[in-house]
């Protein structure tokens, strides 16, 4: 404890250059946390829907292809299936290009059945299965555009060719996505000159033992047919559509250890440099009586503490950066609620400390093995 | 009984140093250098003495030696009656600690520490409470006459106050043998003279066996005795120009 202040004298040494040390630690640190984060939401979006009773029935050939409507009523005659819910994808503009938020359209009569989880407001519903072109709004768009419930808004849409023109009568607090909207597939089809097209029918049935049950059923109803359909729970869906991003997670976490390598390159250079100039210093102390061991000690605390200041400003600016974009930034869809896990904090300053040992360690032992004589010489 | 070992220890305990035969080689590259050649001396306790010489002499490695930051090649160095030519560099650090006060030409002060932080920094090595090491600081700064300097740091001093704060690191642990490497080298005269004048009290008013490595003429009337060396060779002793006063043991050494 009585060397405490020889290790915080040491750090004032050269003040800027201890806070240019601290914020590239702390810098690459943010990009580790953020990036070792990334794979985190799929897993956490995944376990969401892992006891879903829902499940997605497609097309064969890829989500980019349609199903006819007409499957409704054969899905709804199969046994376990509670309620069926198409969707179809309009992907709609509100003002400019960049103010894109995903936007589907269902029929109205089931949803509260389908996603009693999304958080409907109950009068919302109500108006939704009213109005024609009424809207369900989630909670962050509203906060994006400003938006309140009763006004109209206009999607021009870039998948079809049209605009619908929209009324909010409600807002969905625990949706996919923080920045979703839905609307009325009726409206849609009269605005699209009834294709009688689906992207998706949402099947919900009676308990989550019967999912794998209805999907088979479903796909051997539609197999050999021009549509023929491929049937997942929801977490498998989902888990395809992630799957396409998990390439994209590994090299991301690869990429959080290239920065950390990185910096801890350059942190290790830094201590070295640091270590040379203060040669003289190291043999005037241990010339006095200091051991080397104890000298080493009191780098590798410099060191440390350097490291681990880089550490809690590092990851916590990717915890509050992250929370504020959760908030605001609703355009990226799913990919908004990432967080930071406890355990890529546990990882982070793992990080931190190995940044602060290793870089240290070789310049310091190395400068407390020269004989004493060879150190004073340098002074001389 | 041995004798001889009997003898030796007399003479130890007689003396503040006592080198015997004692040489040095240093492997530079492909050349082998002698720094010192089967040197012999006795240091007397209480004495404030001079080594002199060209420079390459070898004066700074008979320093290092007496000082125990570094080992002869052969022979024996024994300094407050104990023999150091077999301590191990853990043993040697933690002789150092206690027994020597090290005096360097350019002060090599700390500089992220004031003056009251430098002259504790010996300190820390021992057991003593925070309370006790403020004693024995202020004691050593007032000794050397900068009690009002405790809080400056080095870069706030001028060189003959920064001398006179390593001269008070050297004597806080009360070690048993001051030893000073060229303590004047970087002075201008008259601080050289005040620190010259300083080392004589430390050695009079303290009872300090000092040891001086010097090439300051000016030093020699100061001293007890001046040691000379040339080409790693002990040439001879003479008597310094120091008022005289009672020592321990004889003068010369062989």
């Amino acid at each position: 404890m009585k060397y405490i202040f020889l290790t915080l004298k040491n750090l004032s040494r050269s003040k800027r250059r201890t806070i240019l040390t601290v914020l590239s630690i702390a810098v690459s640190l943010f990009i580790f946390s953020a990036l070792m984060s990334l794979p985190n939401f799929a897993n956490q979006m995944l376990a969401d829907t892992s006891s879903s009773v829902r499940l997605a029935c497609r097309t064969k050939m890829g989500l980019d292809y349609p199903l006819p409507e007409s499957y409704k009523t054969k899905i709804i005659a199969t046994p376990h299936v509670v309620a069926v819910e198409p969707d179809i994808f309009f992907g709609g503009i509100y003002h400019d290009a960049t103010d894109q938020f995903p936007n589907i359209a269902v029929d109205p009569d089931k949803i509260d059945v389908m996603w009693p989880d999304w958080g409907f407001s109950a009068e919302g519903v109500e108006q939704f299965k009213k109005i024609k072109t009424a809207c369900l709004v989630a909670q962050g768009t509203m906060r994006r555009f400003n938006l309140h419930v009763g006004q109209r808004i206009q999607l021009r849409g870039t998948v079809y060719p049209f605009t619908v023109d929209l009324t909010i009568v409600g807002t969905i607090a625990k949706g996919p996505a923080p920045s979703f909207l839905m609307f009325r597939r009726d409206y849609f089809e009269e605005a699209a000159g009834r294709p009688g097209i689906v992207d998706n029918f949402w099947v919900r049935v009676d308990s989550s033992s019967a999912v794998p049950e209805v999907a088979a059923a479903l796909d051997k109803q539609f197999a050999n047919s021009a549509n023929e359909t491929q049937s997942d729970s929801e977490a498998s869906f989902l888990g395809s559509i992630i799957g396409r991003f998990r390439m994209f997670f590994h090299v991301a976490e690869f990429l959080g250890l290239v920065v950390v390598v990185a910096i801890g390159l350059v942190a290790a250079n830094t201590a070295a440099m640091s270590i040379r100039e203060r040669r003289g210093e190291i043999a005037v102390m241990r010339s006095i009586g200091f051991p080397a061991r104890t000298i080493l000690t009191l780098f590798l605390s410099e060191s440390l503490l350097i490291a681990l200041l880089g550490g809690l400003i590092g990851c916590g600016g990717a915890f509050a950066v992250l929370k504020i974009f959760a908030v605001n930034a609703d355009a990226l869809g799913p990919f908004v609620v990432i967080r930071i896990p406890p355990f890529v904090v546990a990882e982070t300053f793992v990080a931190a400390v190995l940044i602060g040992l290793l870089s240290a360690y070789v310049p310091a032992k190395a400068a407390t093995r020269r004989t004493i004589v060879d150190s004073l010489r340098v002074i001389d | 009984m041995d004798t001889r070992s009997n003898g030796l220890d007399t003479v130890r305990k007689r003396f503040s140093v006592t080198l015997e035969h004692v040489t040095r080689l240093y492997r530079r590259d492909e050349f082998e250098v002698r720094a010192l050649d089967d040197v012999s001396l006795k240091i007397p306790k209480q004495s404030f003495v001079a080594i002199m010489g060209p420079s390459g002499s070898g004066k700074t490695t008979l320093l290092n030696l007496i000082a125990g930051i570094d080992h002869a090649t052969s022979g024996e160095v024994a300094v407050g009656g104990e023999q150091i030519t077999n301590m191990d560099e853990r043993e040697l650090a933690a002789w150092r600690a206690r027994h020597i006060g090290l005096v360097f030409q350019f002060y090599n002060l700390i500089p992220v520490l004031t003056a009251f932080e430098n002259v504790e920094l010996p300190l820390l090595l021992t057991d003593l409470s925070k309370a006790e090491r403020k004693t024995h600081v202020e004691a050593a700064l007032k000794a050397v006459g900068l009690a009002d300097r405790m809080s400056h740091y080095p870069r706030q001093l001028s060189g003959g106050q920064e001398q006179r704060v390593a001269i008070a690191r050297a004597i806080a642990t009360d070690p048993t043998i001051i030893v000073a490497d060229e303590p004047t080298g970087d002075l201008d005269a008259k601080s050289a003279e005040e620190i010259l004048n300083l080392l004589t009290q430390l050695n009079q008013r303290f009872q300090k066996t000092i040891v001086m490595v010097t090439h300051d003429p000016r030093s020699e009337r100061f001293v007890d005795i001046v040691y000379r060396l040339d080409k790693g060779v002990f040439v001879g002793a003479e008597k310094g120009g120091a008022a005289p006063r009672p020592v321990m043991g004889p003068l010369a050494p062989e």
